[in-house]
């Protein structure tokens, strides 16, 4: 063990000397720490300027005067998007999805605005968050220090004396790899810092911690493979090569590929497209505007059966009420099952992404860094169907004052004079039935599953780097 | 031998190189994948548009057969709008993975409708597609640092650096010519895949030969650039170390970091603004007078002054003239908006020059026609054709004409260009 520690001390003494290798960690690490902390500015005020347009919005809404219920149907609501407290590290997919959503009756719409549509396009790497540092750039830092570990030793013929004393190989390598291990932790404290802060805005601190735990698995696998190549290749030239040309492989090839693939693999029709075949669907329904429709045929006997009585005039509710509710259900049921397919699709292409991570750790620690932020498509279709139910609820409510409250006889005759208008008004404080909206992430546990597979594959990369360097420390040749 | 010229020297050498003869056989093979799946993914996006204009076709002729009036006709009726890929798209997507390049509109109110969104998965916009833009702009560099940053060290190491320089006379100049018929090979295992698709999809020669000549361009700064920190008394690892945080700076910090200055000094109003805004201006008015609606209505349409509103409670004239009211009160949002992202645009394209990866990928994109200036032309061409939707029907329903199925064959069609 002693000598473990003894070459693990010598790798940072020789690092300490090299003027390259200080100055390149120095320019790493302001650059991160300045990347994590206007990242962290900037989520802090997205998240401000969200929270605020959404309590504007509620205000606004319920300060709507005395109107037809259904007017409120129309008038509608805007949900916004707050940023889960991890997107301060991570914001994942946040600037390429819209931020709101306008929620109105027999509707989906769309999330609109996002920050990507009107952001200064300055190339494919110019969206830099503390994420994509460790993801792509941390990498490069490992391979710089660790590329000469064991082939600096060979080339030096230093290998030879210390085999020959009798220091096993595999020490040498547990003490090289002892100080990169401790070299990757010195790395981590940004992302420590950004986890505590994100736990300080209500984050779980499991979560924090397994975001933080992920990253150093990742790059735990960089030098485990940084180790691996400088102790099987003959020239220190050869080594740096390999290591660079793997790290251009992982970090940038394969992870765009995997988009291609998997835009060709799951071909995905668009929005307007599936709507031509949703509208086909929809239009079997009745209109919910007109009570008379014969698709409610059904619904009006069973009311008059139900109150016995002849007449819809005479039923102790609003049928034009009952109607809306009956018609916005059934026109919902028909929009969220095209939704949800459309959803499936979307998350059939991010599996297939994912599974690259068996081919680069880059796409596995992405993965799970997304998923355990709560900036993950998961996420994204989360929002979508929160703000999908508060709609549904908050016309259902605005239905079921017009069924109750509004008399069929006012109702019809709304149009026939001022008076008659008048009478049609609701109470504001119908308006009630709004729920107040706030995004929040899926439990901890789920969002742990949902990354357990990416996880699983790090473990793997890890585990198959480690055996290979056992077996290399067991025969390390001079 | 000796009498051979030294270029043919230097490239019989190269060709018995195996590690050059690799990367430039990566190089090639990575390059027919990006025009390969761009070519794919031009065909799929051209499908999908042929499909939705007969979808689009028959679902209005469906609802035009219901409708006795000019007002609903107008209402119940959308019309598809598309950017089409250009023929040099399939090298550079750009901005169509997260900018829409399709859009269905009907005579409503056209701010409430124009920032409808219908693209692709966002993860797949994130994680950004590998188009012959990205290859070339990022990964290219790179392959050339590795290429090019041993030549003189390797070398050195090996004890030929005194023995070359004695024998070859120049050494500079038979460095230069080693570096630049690697990069030459790596030229051509870039470019001959984008002709061949270029040609399949034909591209106009000219654009061809634009993006022929910006790559030519790009490497030939890398390869001099790495032939510069090549030259450097310092061991191989040193160079690549520096090349390799040179490309960092280039293509990631300034680019980064001019984003958020931009986008720091240019502000756009919120989406939210916009939003809320139009939905105020247009649900108010139902409880407005009518009178309220038109003054402001008929400002921008003297030619409809004679129209007289109606007393009934519902006019589809009055409905639209709101729908258009709502608009009027969101057009200065509405034009910062615009502004604002011209703006943006303007100053990323300026501040490119400093950064070559940033140059080409934009250039390329621009080539494309897939890039913010053309995200924006589209939006333009939405609103323009929105325009004339109001100009075919306003007559019949400001002016009277009676309503007559046979003129809506004359409805203006959306163009593509």
């Amino acid at each position: 063990m002693n000598a473990v520690l003894i070459i693990a001390k010598e790798e940072w003494r020789y690092w300490l000397r090299s003027k390259l290798a200080i100055s390149v960690i120095a320019l790493f690490v302001a650059t991160l720490v300045a990347v994590t902390l206007l990242t962290a500015v900037r989520m802090g005020a997205e998240s401000h300027e969200r929270a605020h347009h959404q309590g504007e919005a509620e205000e606004t809404f319920l300060s709507q005067p005395d109107r037809h219920p259904h007017r409120m149907v129309h008038y509608g609501h805007y949900v916004f998007r707050e940023p889960a407290p991890l997107s301060l590290f991570d914001p994942g997919i946040d600037p390429v999805t819209g931020q709101s959503i306008f929620l109105e009756g027999h509707r989906q719409n769309s999330a609109t605005f996002s920050n990507s549509a009107a952001s200064a396009d300055l190339g494919g790497l110019s969206w830099l968050t503390p994420a994509i540092i460790y993801q792509v750039f941390a990498p490069l830092l490992i391979i710089l220090l660790g590329h000469g570990a064991i082939i600096r030793e060979r080339e030096a013929k230093a290998l030879a004396p210390l085999l020959a004393q009798g220091v096993d190989g595999r020490v040498i390598i547990a003490g090289k790899a002892l100080a990169l291990t401790s070299f990757v932790l010195l790395l981590l404290i940004p992302l420590g810092f950004s986890a505590l802060l994100a736990v300080s805005n209500g984050e779980s601190f499991l979560a924090s911690a397994s975001l933080v735990g992920v990253y150093f698995l990742y790059m735990l696998v960089w030098s485990a493979l940084t180790l691996f190549v400088s102790s099987s290749l003959p020239k220190r030239s050869a080594v740096i090569a390999t290591l660079a040309a793997l790290w251009l492989a992982f970090t940038l090839v394969i992870p765009a590929i995997a988009v291609n693939v998997a835009s060709r693999g799951v071909p995905l029709a668009g929005k307007i497209e599936t709507d031509f075949a949703m509208l086909n669907e929809a239009n079997k329904l009745g209109d919910g505007h007109n009570s008379k429709d014969a698709a409610f045929d059904q619904l009006r006997a069973s009311l008059l059966k139900q109150y016995n009585v002849e007449r819809v005039e005479d039923l102790e509710v609003n049928i034009r009420g009952i109607v809306a509710q009956k018609a916005e259900k059934d026109l919902t049921d028909v929009l969220n099952t095209f939704a949800y397919k459309r959803m499936d699709g979307e998350l059939r292409q991010v599996a297939m992404i994912a599974d690259h991570g068996w081919f680069t750790p880059m796409l596995a620690v992405a993965s799970a860094s997304r998923a355990i932020s709560g900036t993950d498509l998961v996420h994204y279709h989360l929002f979508l169907r929160q703000a999908e139910s508060l709609r549904f609820e908050f016309v259902q409510g605005l239905n079921k004052v017009h069924a109750e409250q509004l008399s069929y006889t006012d109702d019809i005759n709304r149009n026939r004079d001022e008076e008659s208008w008048q009478k049609v008004l609701m109470d504001s404080s119908n308006w009630q039935v709004l729920n107040e909206f706030h995004f929040e992430t899926a439990s901890t546990s789920a969002r742990l599953s949902s990354a357990g597979m990416s996880i699983l594959m790090l473990i793997i990369w890890m585990g198959v780097l480690s055996g290979i360097l056992l077996g290399i420390g067991g025969r390390l040749k001079p | 031998m000796s009498t051979q010229n030294p270029i043919m020297r230097e490239f019989s050498f190269m060709v018995r190189d195996r590690a050059v003869m690799i990367w430039i056989v990566v190089v090639l093979c990575l390059s027919v994948v990006t025009v390969w799946s761009g070519l794919g993914e031009v065909q799929y996006q051209r499908d999908t548009i042929n499909r939705l204009l007969e979808d689009d076709e028959s679902n209005r002729a469906a609802e035009f057969s219901k409708q006795t009036d000019w007002g609903s006709a107008a209402y119940y009726s959308f019309h598809l709008t598309y950017d089409s890929p250009s023929d040099f798209a399939f090298a550079a997507m750009g901005q169509r993975d997260s900018a829409p390049w399709k859009h269905r509109v009907r005579m409503l109110a056209l701010e409430g409708q124009i920032y409808e969104h219908d693209t692709g998965n966002p993860v797949l916009a994130l994680v950004g597609r590998f188009d012959f833009a990205f290859f070339s702009a990022f990964v290219l560099p790179l392959v050339l640092i590795f290429l090019l940053h041993d030549l003189q060290a390797s070398e050195r190491v090996a004890g030929r650096y005194n023995l070359l320089v004695a024998t070859t006379g120049s050494p500079k100049s038979s460095w230069l010519t080693r570096a630049f018929l690697r990069s030459s090979g790596i030229l051509i295992a870039t470019i001959v895949p984008l002709l061949i698709a270029g040609a399949l999809s034909g591209t106009s020669f000219l654009i061809i030969l634009s993006a022929v000549l910006m790559v030519f361009a790009y490497i030939v700064f890398w390869t001099l650039l790495c032939v510069w920190f090549a030259s450097w008394n310092h061991s191989a690892s040193v160079i690549l170390s520096a090349l390799i945080g040179v490309w960092i700076v280039l293509s990631t910090i300034v680019p980064a970091g001019g984003r958020m200055v931009i986008d720091g000094m240019v502000p756009v109003p919120s989406g939210a603004d916009i939003l809320m805004t139009q939905r105020e201006a247009v649900n108010d008015a139902w409880d407005l007078p009518k009178e309220d609606t038109m003054r402001p209505f008929l400002e921008r349409h003297p030619e409809w002054a004679n129209y007289t509103p109606t007393e009934i409670s519902f006019a589809w004239e009055w409905y639209f003239a709101f729908q258009q009211v709502g608009d009027q009160k969101t057009e200065q949002l509405s034009e910062a908006y615009v502004a604002g992202r011209v703006e943006r645009d303007r100053l990323a394209s300026l501040l490119s020059i400093v950064s070559p990866p940033a140059l080409l990928e934009r250039s390329l994109q621009r080539l494309a026609n897939t890039d913010m200036q053309a995200a924006l032309a589209y939006e333009g061409r939405v609103r323009a054709f929105h325009a004339e939707l109001r100009a075919f029907y306003y007559p019949g329903l400001f002016g009277g004409d009676p309503f007559d199925k046979s003129a809506l064959k004359e409805l203006p069609s959306f163009s593509a260009n």
